[in-house]
């Protein structure tokens, strides 16, 4: 059935509300930012504590080199994807739900982004030796290793933060383009340098859907790219549980979940600080929620075919670590992963609960929590029971991988509320397209319906006579 | 000898909808064809309308070429770095067992390079045809931003008069006259 609501929300509205929320957000906007500059401190300590004593306080040792900060990693370069990968898709494929919500999602991906880049710095210790793995020769003529996945990392990383980065921007210039025309003082200097001069003329337009298009087909598979190359840094290395086929789709999987349930989290925060009721819709959640819920069944069934795979391969290693998981020491990380991200989600199989929106913002923040415990034992149980039984070690984080952990949440959620704050988050000149087509469809439907009628009079008209 | 710059005489007129914007065009159309009066016609909206090919003539945007060519360019050059470094690599210690050219490293690196220098040169390419960055021009009406169709005329000052009233025939919110 075509949906026609929002058709009747006027154009000059539109700018009003989104450039209102620009100014003046609900008191909850600062209370949350505040927490979040608390922990972003509190990590900034934790770090310089690090540095000052060595990586012993971040408990690293032997067979624990990768722990929580390669999990963190894991999981923020997850989260990044289904901004930029669902935009992109949904473009593709003119869903114009998209629309009110791709902005906020893409922004998501970009910090996502910003934030996972911090943990290899975090985990290599001496930070002040990064430029060692730029690809250039050292002073004895000897290059990186290009065929380490690590450097496949590298490169996928950085085009996915480039190009993200470029379609948020593009995506971004029309509405820029309002803001300057409403704004005073420096913030009109900032958009109208970042409008580049638009000013909606038809060679503009054109060039700018091309090209938006163009970057969308390539964003897709430079999304799937980035997160099997990541799945590659695991599936290439011999640790059992690690060295598996269906690493880089499951990996995929869990990054589109993690991510959908991101944006169902700040969709509903938005809504909420913004008052954007009448853009972030229930008709739009129970899309988002459908899609989260359909993304859940894939990631559950790849990560039952590794179970599978694990246990019909006959192999006492893999054996063991599986069976580790699930008893040994590490138990309450699996069996609540299995919990929060494969019981949890079949409430989203209700009308009634993804229409509720409060409920689908606690459902989100669970399932991110059963990520975010999928990334951790993916990297610890494997590393405490490898090949080697002499270096078996159970190791739990400790309060500076902790208090990192924490602190890139508030870094996360700090940059986008400040992004929030500073750019539109829902996109104006896309919702009003969308307003446009669907007043045209809704009026369509209408002569449609008149002509029906007229029709059918004729008809009987014609039967009397 | 210095060449003096001949003034363009403009009008620069808004529209409630789109429609009505679509009428002029046509009108002022017809009316160049029968009397040359119109030398340019832009268009200015709050949202993309892909007909306006249709009435204004189709542009030539070949944007696509920029982005194949881009990629292109991507591919070879992250190849050659990831076998240009193997080659280096086997020169300063060389080493049984290992490949001249590492294909399954070449060929990750090379798709991102692709990807890379396909969305770098897509942008560059965007602002080639779109004529951005530029500078916002004194007669823009910031309600085309919000909810109103601009429609800039260019034409010689001794029809100014004509195409104003084809302007105002099809109900032109507002019309600013501009000489520059």
């Amino acid at each position: 059935m075509t949906d026609y609501s929002m058709k009747d929300i006027e154009w000059a509205r539109i700018n009003k509300d989104v450039l209102t929320s620009l100014e003046s957000p609900r008191m909850a906007f600062w209370v949350v930012l505040a927490v979040c500059a608390f922990l972003v401190l509190c990590g900034a300590a934790a770090e310089a504590y690090q540095y000052k004593e060595g990586l012993g306080v971040a408990l690293m040792d032997r067979p624990h080199f990768w722990q929580l900060y390669i999990s963190n990693f894991i999981f923020w370069i997850g989260m990044s994807h289904s901004g930029t990968l669902l935009s992109a898709v949904l473009l593709l494929t003119k869903a114009d739900w998209r629309k009110p919500i791709y902005r906020f999602a893409e922004a998501m991906t970009l910090f996502s982004i910003l934030t996972a880049a911090i943990f290899p710095v975090i985990h290599l210790g001496r930070v002040w030796n990064l430029y060692w793995v730029l690809p250039y020769p050292n002073e004895r003529t000897i290059w990186p290793n290009f065929r380490s996945p690590l450097l496949w990392d590298a490169s996928a990383i950085f085009t996915y933060a480039t190009s993200s980065a470029l379609f948020l921007y593009v995506g971004m210039i029309p509405d820029l383009a309002i803001c300057r025309d409403n704004a005073k003082g420096w913030r009109k200097k900032l958009y109208t340098t970042l409008s580049l001069g638009w000013m909606g003329r038809a060679r503009e337009w054109l060039a700018f859907r091309k090209a938006y298009v163009l970057m969308g087909c390539f964003l897709v598979p430079l999304a799937v790219s980035v997160h099997s190359i990541v799945a590659s840094d695991f599936a290439m290395s011999i640790v059992p549980d690690w060295h598996i086929t269906s690493f880089p789709p499951y990996f995929v999987a869990g990054a589109l979940y993690s991510g959908c349930a991101a944006i169902i989290t700040l969709f509903v925060m938005l809504r909420y600080v913004f008052k954007f009721e009448a853009y972030m819709t229930t008709e739009i959640m129970d899309k988002v929620a459908k899609l989260t819920f359909a993304i859940a069944m894939v990631w559950n069934y790849l990560n039952l075919s590794e179970y599978a795979s694990i246990w019909y391969s006959n192999d006492m290693f893999e054996h063991e670590v599986l069976i580790q998981k699930f008893i040994g020491p590490y138990w309450p990380v699996v069996w609540g992963m299995l919990l929060c991200s494969t019981v949890a989600p079949f409430a989203m199989a209700f009308k009634k609960f993804r229409h509720n929106m409060w409920g689908m913002f606690w459902l989100s923040l669970v399932i991110q929590l059963g990520m975010w415990l999928e990334r951790f034992q993916i990297v610890s149980p494997s590393l405490a029971s490898n090949h080697e039984p002499w270096t078996w070690a159970v190791v739990w984080p400790g309060t500076v991988q902790l208090t990192l952990t924490l602190a890139s949440f508030g870094w996360f959620t700090m940059l986008f509320l400040i992004f929030c704050k500073m750019f539109p988050s829902v996109s104006m000149y896309e919702v009003k397209e969308m307003v446009f087509h669907r007043r045209e469809a809704s009026s369509r439907s209408e002569m449609e319906d008149l002509e029906k009628v007229k029709n059918d009079m004729i008809k009987t008209e014609e039967g009397l006579a | 000898m210095s060449v003096r710059r001949r003034k363009k005489h403009l009008l620069f007129a808004t529209f409630e909808d789109f429609d009505e914007a679509r009428d002029v065009v046509s009108e002022l159309k017809v009316l160049d064809l029968k009397e040359m009066v119109v030398e340019n016609i832009e268009l200015y909206s709050p949202i993309e309308h892909p007909e306006v090919e249709e009435i204004l003539g189709e542009f030539h945007q070949p944007i696509q070429r920029f982005t194949f060519f881009g990629a292109i360019t991507g591919a070879v050059c992250a190849f050659l770095l990831v076998a240009a470094a193997a080659q280096s690599m086997f020169t300063v210690q060389p080493q049984g067992g290992k490949a001249v050219i590492p294909l399954p490293a070449d060929i990750v690196v090379t798709y991102e390079g692709t990807i890379l220098f396909g969305v770098l040169s897509t942008l560059a390419a965007f602002f080639i045809y779109s004529g951005m960055p530029h500078r916002l021009r004194k007669y823009y009406s910031q309600k085309v931003s919000e909810d109103q169709i601009g429609i800039e005329v260019q034409m010689l000052p001794e029809n100014k008069e004509k195409v104003r009233a084809v302007l105002e025939k099809f109900g032109a919110l507002e019309i600013r006259e501009v000489t520059q």
